[in-house]
């Protein structure tokens, strides 16, 4: 349903997750929704219809693309650009920026995390874990005098996340995510009585099972306390075993294919029968309600205020033929209510460029991710590496304790494909056997046949604190194809976080010891991420977990958003996306997003009552 | 196909996959015609021919022959090793300047300038050798199915080994 007029209740930009949760809420309810989508779309095709656009072409640019980073599937569109992990560099030391793809760098670490910007936004590529964050996550300031408390707590966010679980289509136990078996008080959760998730946990991999029986009764110390090391299923937005009569959706298109995640081993980039949830599933959804048009190929690139109300008056936007041509045509739209949801940086960009929600100076500060030490070794017998989704267990034991005070807390991700993260195993790595070892025929495939499958690897997702120095901002020299601005970046990884660096690395060791694993692990210092704590190096990546670029609080001096998620200078302005959290904890954080979201969707219901 | 069968051949002796497992993947033609597309048809031809004369790598004596004639061979070794990769990964690789200008097939200059390493097809992409030698799947395609990998994985192939 198409509306040709220029009115709407309510205007959305971006069409990933946090639009397409909003999108589907109001026009549910009746309300005429616009989205503008910046990227290109998938008009909600699958395998069905044409390899040109549809959600194929993806796969075939996958297949065919000889780097496979998480933006391979994507088209590469200049008037909607994005960053790729390939542009990353470590700043120069000499000049001033890193101006290579994307982002322009600033320093004086690089900032290592990506975005996807077409219709249906980062979750395409995303890998789809959803864990809730800690109840002393929303109190860091409070409890360890670090970062910065919520104005909302985890009791008032937990039906939220109760309904962003069964949205999503959740698989995993309650009984197991409420981490009652973990011995460290600090990180277990307070979940609603005789709750569960929408579907049966995702099975734990071999390598889960094999490094649970492994580290059984295993402890570490920190600050002379002691805390389990325990592993434990992930809950996964992927499609596991239905509870009852929950009936998980299927690919977009064809509701047939993807109703169980298949095995493919490829959620990042892209589950090739969407077995693993995207917000094209939500898009579907909002544009069954009959009252949501989507419009891609639109750049919002201003939002004008009215001066009387301070509310946004129009948002103009910037509608491009194709992604092969910059010619655009000059558009504006109105709506009661506006709602930002193009990602943590680029709402931030938007509203730096329209110079609204500032009063704070917040606005493109305290930018936040998990960066994400990697270490890697040998199995001693093989653990079937290479098999099923990316990560099906993690170890959550250290996501909280008294050590917050003093170094960041960390989740232990385990790595189901192998090497592939840290060395790009096999593809990257096979033609070392060949050309530096001399290996082929019987010797080569023997040798990949006993080595690849005990390839193990952990991620360490490790807690930033927001700080204000590190930031979005613009400027006018910095402009894509379309004149719109590039972000320009500042971010530093200070000692509170490569202090957790450090005690990971440190369990790590225990770990590997103590299951014999051989190490492999290697920290080069050309390496962009490459970081010293007390004269060792790390390195971090990025891990795609963009927060706190207009956060939430509880003063207009400090933050730019209230609880109800509402800018506090514009009433008729709210920002949804993990740009509004105050603190990233060590939970991937598109789950509290997505209940965030749901939350503010009501709160925008209620607002439009009153036009 | 020209020389299709020397090529298959050929193959399995530098992949250690038995010519019957190499048809069945389907992309065997494909690879033979870019390997023309890349390299002289006399350098394959003289490849095929030193590889006949060694026989079958299966002693000592062989083996040393063939490190010797083809492995180490500034003019072939370089291509084997291509064969190999294109077997495995499914990508082919451009050979070094310096071994093209001697070897490299002639037209090279004008449409066929040395480009970037490239995935042959999607299809070569998803038939790559290295996912069954590791023994699971390519990564993206012929899924195996719902859980399992819980279970501990089918030990990779290991027959023909000496
Ligand atoms: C490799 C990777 C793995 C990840 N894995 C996980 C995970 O396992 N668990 C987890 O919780 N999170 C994960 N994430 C993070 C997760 O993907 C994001 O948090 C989430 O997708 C953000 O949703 P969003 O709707 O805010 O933004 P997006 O999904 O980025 O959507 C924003 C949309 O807005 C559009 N847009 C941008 N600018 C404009 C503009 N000016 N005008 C109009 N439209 C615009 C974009 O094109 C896009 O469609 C991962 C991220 C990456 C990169
Ligand atoms: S493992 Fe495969 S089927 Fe399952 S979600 Fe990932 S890509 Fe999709």
């Amino acid at each position: 349903m198409t509306h040709h007029h220029n009115d709407y209740d309510v205007v959305i930009v971006g069409a990933g997750i946090a639009g397409a949760i909003m999108a589907k809420q109001l026009g549910e309810q009746g309300k005429q929704v616009l989205i503008l989508e910046a990227g290109t779309g998938t008009d909600g095709r699958f395998f069905d219809q044409g390899k040109e656009q549809g959600y194929e072409s993806y796969m075939e640019r996958f297949f065919t693309a000889m780097a496979k980073i998480p933006n391979a599937p994507y088209p590469n569109n200049p008037n909607a650009p994005q960053p790729l992990v390939t542009d990353i560099q470590k700043p120069p030391l000499d000049k001033p920026v890193s101006d290579h793809g994307y982002f322009v760098q600033y320093g004086p670490d690089p900032f290592a995390s990506t975005y996807t910007r077409s219709e249906g936004g980062t979750t395409l590529h995303w890998l789809g874990t959803c864990l809730r964050m800690l109840p002393e996550d929303f109190e860091l300031q409070s409890r360890f005098g670090r970062g910065r408390d919520w104005p909302i707590s985890y009791q008032e966010l937990q039906p939220w996340y109760e309904i962003a679980e069964q949205h999503i289509g959740v698989s995993a136990n309650a009984d197991v995510q409420n981490y009652h078996q973990i011995d460290n008080p600090s990180v277990q959760l307070p979940f609603e009585e005789n709750y569960n998730y929408p579907m049966e946990q995702i099975p734990q991999s071999f390598l889960d099972q094999y490094l649970a029986k492994g580290l059984q009764g295993m402890q570490v110390n920190i600050d002379n306390q002691t805390y389990p090391i325990d592993v434990v299923a992930t809950p996964q937005g992927r499609n596991g075993m239905p509870r009852g009569d929950y009936r998980p959706v299927g690919a977009v298109g064809n509701p047939d294919l993807g109703q169980r995640c298949a095995g493919n081993s490829n959620c990042v980039p892209i589950c090739p029968i969407q077995a693993k949830y995207s917000a094209l599933k939500t898009l579907e959804q909002a544009k069954q309600t009959g009252n949501v048009t989507i419009e891609t190929q639109a750049v919002a690139y201003h939002l004008a205020v009215d001066d009387n109300t301070q509310n946004i008056s129009k948002v103009h936007y910037k509608r491009y033929h194709s992604s092969d041509s910059a010619a655009f045509e000059d558009k504006a739209v109105t709506g009661k209510i506006v709602v930002l949801a193009a990602h943590a940086v680029e709402n931030a960009k938007l509203l730096l460029a329209s110079n609204v929600a500032n009063s704070s100076d917040q606005v493109g500060r305290n930018l936040m991710d998990h960066p994400t030490m990697l270490t890697w070794g040998l199995m001693p017998c093989k653990i079937g590496a290479f098999r099923g989704p990316g990560s099906t267990s993690g170890i959550p034991s250290l996501r909280g304790g008294a050590f917050r005070a003093d170094q960041a807390a960390f989740r232990i991700e385990i790595g189901n494909w192998g090497w592939s993260w840290p060395e790009g195993a096999p593809i990257a790595t096979v033609p070392d056997l060949i050309d530096k070892h001399g290996l082929f025929g019987p010797a080569l495939r023997h040798k990949i046949a006993e080595e690849y499958p005990r390839m193990f690897r952990f991620g360490f997702l490790v807690e930033q604190l927001p700080d204000p120095d590190n930031r979005v901002t613009i400027d006018d020299q910095y402009r894509d194809q379309l004149g719109n601005y590039r972000p320009v970046i500042h971010y530093k990884v200070t000692d509170y976080t490569r202090a957790g660096m450090a005690q990971a690395k440190e369990v790590s060791d225990a770990i590997f010891q103590r299951l014999g694993v051989e190490p492999f692990t290697q920290y080069k210092t050309s390496d962009p991420g490459y970081v010293q704590y007390q004269g060792k190096g790390y390195v971090y990546n990025g891990a795609g977990h963009l927060v706190g670029t207009h956060l939430m609080g509880k003063d207009p001096k400090d933050s730019v958003v209230n609880r109800d998620q509402r800018s506090w200078d514009h009433p008729n302005l709210y920002l949804v996306g993990c740009g509004n959290m105050p603190t990233i904890a060590t939970s991937n954080p598109t789950l509290t997003m997505a209940a965030l979201t749901f939350w503010a969707a009501d709160n925008v219901l209620n607002a439009l009552d009153q036009y | 196909m020209y020389r299709l069968s020397d090529f298959y051949r050929l193959s399995a002796a530098l992949t250690g996959y038995q010519e019957v497992e190499l048809q069945g993947t389907g992309v065997g033609p494909v690879y033979c015609q870019t390997l023309s597309k890349w390299v002289r048809q006399d350098v394959i031809e003289a490849l095929y021919a030193q590889a006949e004369q060694i026989g079958a790598l299966d002693n000592d004596t062989n083996q040393a022959r063939f490190y010797d004639q083809i492995w180490n061979s500034a003019k072939l070794g370089p291509v084997a090793r291509n064969i190999i990769k294109m077997w495995y990964l499914s990508i082919w690789y451009q050979l070094p300047a310096d071994w093209n200008a001697l070897y490299g097939v002639d037209d090279f200059s004008a449409d066929k300038p040395p480009v970037e390493d490239y995935v042959i097809s999607s299809n070569a992409y998803i038939q790559g050798l290295v996912w069954n030698a590791l023994g699971s799947h390519p990564m993206g395609a012929k899924q195996p199915g719902y859980g399992t990998w819980a279970f501990p994985g089918h030990t990779a192939k290991t027959h023909n080994l000496d």
